[in-house]
């Protein structure tokens, strides 16, 4: 019952604080929410002071934060969420037509994940196994931004081939270039974490047993399959509840009336009734996806690991690809080397979006600057900052990671709040120094890694070769630094590298407000978002950007190849001969 | 379990079609009727369920839903529109004689309907824009006319009454809270039946419109707020017109539907002359001096708009031809380095190139500038409160009322409310005092260029540009009204 009962208070107390920050959000950060609600319904509109008076006494905001809090808790047994500060609108509907609309954009994005987590590892199935990794491909493919995908698509296939519509959300069809644009990249991320384990898989005992015995190919797959995904399950929890509440550059490019977009105006203004309760509404969605990925997980292995008798899963023998990331890093460090003579900020509006030549190999932007010397002059800021985070959101993810019981309702609620509300936070409380954006990504990009990590660590724990060590009379801290860490850092750490790009277009996207590098500065997130709406005329200035950003994508995955595991003491029949002796151990319990 | 499964499927689909947005592409059709039904894109969607007392008003005047007793003519001047006529009584008394009208309930608008309608205005809390800092009283006078007193002498009381936030609604569209709904009861040639959260609103043709049938059956309204996909929308024929083109993607439309208005929308670039480097004179001299509007006019608007002549750009007809050369403006002093911090919004996407531009500008000149830009209701608070030395700001200088004094009374004189240049001169303040105070239209657009006069010899703001407005317009349709005010869009004779 206390098993049952801890997480479920912890989780509690995690979802309260959480709307009660929201709640005191104005008055951490001492941004009048009257003045904010002005500018929401009326842009133009003079901030006079009767005018506030009237808005703060419409609203009660004199009421004070834990009045106006209890008030909202107070109708939501009843299933009424107060009233929009903006429009004087009844909350509850609003949020669930919006959050109806994101669930679907969310699930038709997850089976394009799928396929694309199918494409990607589609090679290792075919092989089973044997040698030979996908490339940089999906590495490429995840560092994309969301935002670029959609304007691409909705431009070429929706206005200038017209074959699917660009814009709105009245059917099936409309469903189709939106959930390409938020699918791709997400299945690139978890179809390279599937890519990591299968060969894993593929090197198990049964595997070899039932290729011997003649099985079908096509069979071993699928239960090569089986076996990996309940690894994968917990962070495709996370991108249903990040697809659903973070997609709000897709949802403004094709214009879909979902909850991103409703959250982020009701943070931007302040409307709190309403930001608490599409956050509540994340919150309650991460903590169903938590509990069906478990469901799951259990229907898929759990007799293995209730008995602990699952084989680890550790890559037979680590590929040596040592070219690959050399030839990234080589054109790399070219663009950058070819770009830093030149003057990344001179500009020259007669010279605007030209395309490329030898004066301006990369073309020029829209206020006729070197896209080249851009790129290059970013290059630096850009990395050193997103590896730092990197760094850092690997450290935090591992640490807690090791701890489920307290980080997995952390990691919920965490990647439950929209990435502006949470800078918002964030600000309300460290203020709007210098580290502020960098502290506020780093206290969301270390969440999938500790999910990662956790979900690794069930399995190890359940590994043979764990309980061995135990029934052998290693304690604790041994088993964790000789056997758990050694098997779950490579892969988390490759995978807190294939997420190195998106940091990078996080910390971009808090620039507008007011956190992060700022204008002129070429900060590659801060590239991608200015030429963005050229995108059609000047591609190439919205590509180069891009293009270094996946090509530092590949160039850090396929450099994570070389993190691996080290050879141990063992040869490749150890897993085999293990249960045998395992099974004496447990037997003579 | 095949069973099972479409069980499933039975059940998710009513569950699935509620998860898109209804109130859809294909509209309930006026084949009925005579006439095609127009489709357009609105750039903001409504922000507070249409009630015409906050920015939605424009929303409502720009489709035809909505009148007022007064509207603007192209010279900026007061034009009969609800009220066929109106005259002075005294200096606080106004009579106006209504025209022959009925509301789209069915209702005839009466002397007693419009007294009421506006009494409604006065005593809804925010107070609508145009009338902050306004008493009036309106009652009913004989069987045709409105009288309407006001507190203090209102020189410019026809000119307020066009505001569309001062819409005339039948009795029934107001609640015991006050709260105005102008659904089906406003005076327009357009009815609204249906408005689908802030996606989508369906209006149909209001027959019995004093003014006469609209060509169009009725009008099928999405707002999409992201400009690109507005343009996107006129180009896949999604929608006949598409308000507000961003710059950037006017190249992409072709030019046949590419329509320009010239706005009353200026770009300036404000000094903060209360506090900080450019509370010295000379610095402002030096910073305007150092500023080349042609380079923005044509480099970042790409020659949709017209290089800073004044606070009134050409959209206000008469400003060109009274205007004043600023007289005693301080003698520039050089910047020898001086540091400054330059802050703007991204919510027009021009402006942060601007201000990138305008860094150059001022580096050349020996500033060192620092930039600083936001969303723009993450800006003011700190903006109002003079913490930046310089800002890019885009005004609407005939804000609410089609006044002109009153841009200049808020923005500029001491006790400002929007006073972002933070500047207080007694030189301004006596001008634009004396321009209030004027009643006759020509001598008061005389006093307002004298005071622009004033404002501009202080050199604490710097007229950028004058942005024209891109409305993109489908070959086959007719008779859009494009104004400067962005006050119309759709009458009777808009039709594709």
């Amino acid at each position: 019952m206390r098993h049952q009962l801890t997480p479920l208070l912890w989780r509690s107390g995690l979802t309260v604080a959480l709307v009660c920050g929201i709640g005191l959000l104005p008055w951490l950060s001492r941004t009048d929410p009257a003045l904010t609600v002005l500018k929401a319904r009326s842009a133009e509109r003079d901030p006079t002071p009767e005018v506030l008076a009237d808005i703060r006494d419409r609203l009660d905001l004199d009421d004070g934060p834990w009045r106006l809090l209890g008030h909202w808790a107070g109708g939501l047994w009843r299933g009424d969420a107060g009233r929009s500060w903006i429009s004087g609108a009844e909350v509850t509907p609003a949020v669930l037509q919006a959050l109806g609309v994101s669930l679907l954009l969310m699930a038709v994005a997850l089976a394009v994940a799928a396929v694309t987590a199918g494409l990607v590892c589609a090679r290792t199935l075919y092989r089973q196994g044997r040698r030979g990794r996908a490339g940089g491909g999906s590495a490429v493919l995840a560092a994309l931004p969301e935002f670029l995908t959609a304007s691409v698509l909705a431009t070429v296939v929706g206005v200038q081939l017209g074959w699917l519509p660009a814009l709105g959300w009245y059917g099936p069809r409309w469903t189709v270039l939106p959930a390409l644009a938020l699918g791709l990249p997400a299945g690139a991320v978890l179809g390279r974490l599937l890519d990591d384990l299968l060969p894993g898989a593929f090197a198990e005992s049964w595997a070899r047993a039932a290729a011997a015995r003649g099985l079908p190919r096509r069979i071993i797959a699928r239960q090569a399959v089986r076996r990996c995904v309940p690894a994968l399950l917990p962070n495709t929890g996370l991108f249903v509840v990040g697809l659903t509440g973070g997609s709000v550059a897709v949802e403004q490019i094709f214009d879909i009336p979902g909850l991103g977009r409703t959250t982020l105006q009701a943070a931007l203004a302040q409307d709190l009734p309403v930001l608490q309760a599409g956050t509540l509404a994340l919150v309650l969605l991460a903590a169903a996806a938590t509990g069906a990925s478990r469901l799951a997980a259990r229907l898929l292995i759990g007799p293995a690991l209730r008995d602990g008798a699952l084989p680890s899963l550790h890559r037979p023998t680590p590929p040596a690809r040592a070219i690959q990331p050399f030839l990234h890093g080589a054109v790399l460090l070219a663009v950058v080397a070819l770009g830093l003579p030149r003057d990344p900020l001179a500009l020259n509006t007669r010279e605007r979006l030209r395309s490329p030549s030898w004066a301006h190999p990369f073309g020029t932007d829209a206020l006729g600057r070197d896209v080249l010397a851009r790129v290059a002059h970013g290059a630096l800021d850009t990395l050193l900052l997103a590896l730092a985070i990197s760094a850092v959101a690997l450290l935090a993810g591992v640490l807690l990671g090791l701890l489920p019981r307290l980080s997995g309702p952390l990691v919920d609620t965490v990647n439950a709040v929209p990435p502006v509300l949470g800078a918002l936070l964030v600000t309300a409380v460290a203020g709007g120094g210098p580290v502020t954006p960098a502290l506020a990504v780093s206290l969301v990009a270390w969440a999938p890694l500790a999910t990662h990590t956790s979900a690794l660590l069930r399995q190890e724990r359940a590994a043979l070769h764990v309980t061995a060590t135990r029934g052998l009379g290693a304690g604790r801290w041994y088993v964790l630094r000789h056997e758990l860490l050694p098997a779950v850092l490579p892969p988390v750490t490759r995978h807190a590298l294939l997420r190195l790009p998106g940091i990078a277009l996080a910390l971009a996207s808090l620039a507008f407000l007011g956190l992060g590098a700022q204008p002129p500065s070429p900060e590659w997130g801060l590239l991608l978002a200015e030429n963005q709406p050229y995108a059609e005329r000047a591609p190439w200035a919205v590509l180069a950007p891009a293009a270094v950003l996946a090509l530092l994508g590949a160039l850090a995955v396929s450099a994570a190849g070389g993190v691996r595991r080290r050879p141990r003491h063992r040869t490749v029949e150890a897993p085999v001969e293990r249960p045998a002796r395992v099974r004496e151990l447990v037997g003579a319990e | 379990m095949h069973r099972l499964r479409l069980l499933l499927a039975l059940l998710l689909a009513p569950a699935l079609t509620g998860c898109f947005a209804s109130g859809g592409a294909e509209g309930s059709s006026g084949d009925a009727k005579s006439g095609s039904r127009l489709r357009v894109a609105l750039a903001f969607p409504p922000a507070e369920n249409l009630s015409p007392y906050g920015a939605d008003a424009t929303i409502l005047s720009r489709l035809g839903v909505t009148e007022s007793l007064t509207a603007l003519d192209a010279n900026g001047a007061a034009a009969p529109a609800l009220a066929s006529s109106w005259r002075q009584v005294d200096d606080r008394t106004w009579l106006f004689t209504l025209r022959e009208a009925t509301f789209q309930d069915g209702t005839e608008v009466t002397p007693a309907a419009v007294a009421a309608s506006l009494t409604h205005a006065t005593e809804a809390s925010p107070a609508p824009a145009a009338l902050s800092g306004v008493t009036l009283q309106a009652k009913a006078d004989g069987s045709t006319g409105v009288r309407i007193t006001t507190a203090n002498p209102d020189p410019v009381l026809p000119l307020r009454l066009s505001s569309p936030s001062l819409a005339i609604l039948a009795e029934k569209g107001y609640d015991e809270k006050g709260a105005a709904d102008p659904v089906g009861t406003a005076t327009g040639p357009f009815e609204i039946t249906e408005v689908t959260g802030t996606t989508s609103a369906t209006l149909d043709r209001y027959d019995d419109y004093w003014g006469g049938r609209a060509q169009s059956a009725g009008v099928d309204v999405k707002f999409i707020a992201d400009g690109a996909a507005r343009a996107a929308a006129l180009r896949t024929g999604q929608t006949d017109l598409a308000e507000a083109i961003p710059v950037a993607q006017a190249a992409s439309l072709d030019k046949a539907t590419r329509r320009e208005t010239a706005t009353t929308r200026t770009t300036s670039l404000l000094l903060n002359a209360g506090k900080g480097p450019f509370a010295d004179p000379g610095l402002r001299a030096a910073a305007r001096r150092a500023v080349d509007t042609s380079a923005l006019a044509d480099g970042v608007y790409e020659g949709h708009a017209d290089a800073g002549a004044g606070i009134y750009g050409p959209a206000v007809t008469w400003a060109e031809g009274k205007r004043k050369q600023p007289a005693g403006r301080a003698r520039a002093t050089a910047p020898d380095g001086t540091k400054v911090t330059l802050a703007t919004y991204d919510n027009r996407p021009e402006l942060p190139e601007v201000a990138q531009v305008l860094k150059q500008q001022l580096e050349k000149a020996g500033f060192v500038v620092r930039l600083e830009v936001r969303e723009y209701s993450r800006l003011e608070s700190d903006a109002l409160a003079g913490k930046f030395d310089a800002l890019v700001l885009a005004r609407n200088t005939l804000v609410d009322t089609g006044d002109p004094v009153a841009v200049l009374a808020s923005d500029f004189s001491c006790d400002g409310g929007y006073n972002l240049a933070q500047l207080c001169d007694r030189v301004v303040d006596r001008a634009v005092a004396g321009a209030e105070g004027v009643a006759d239209t020509a001598k008061r657009q005389d006093a307002v260029m004298a005071a622009e006069a004033a404002i501009l010899g202080t050199d604490a703001v710097v007229p950028l540009v004058h942005q024209r407005v891109i409305t993109g317009v489908g070959t086959s349709v007719r008779g859009a009204l494009l104004d400067p005010y962005e006050r119309t869009l759709l009458s009777t004779g808009t039709r594709r």
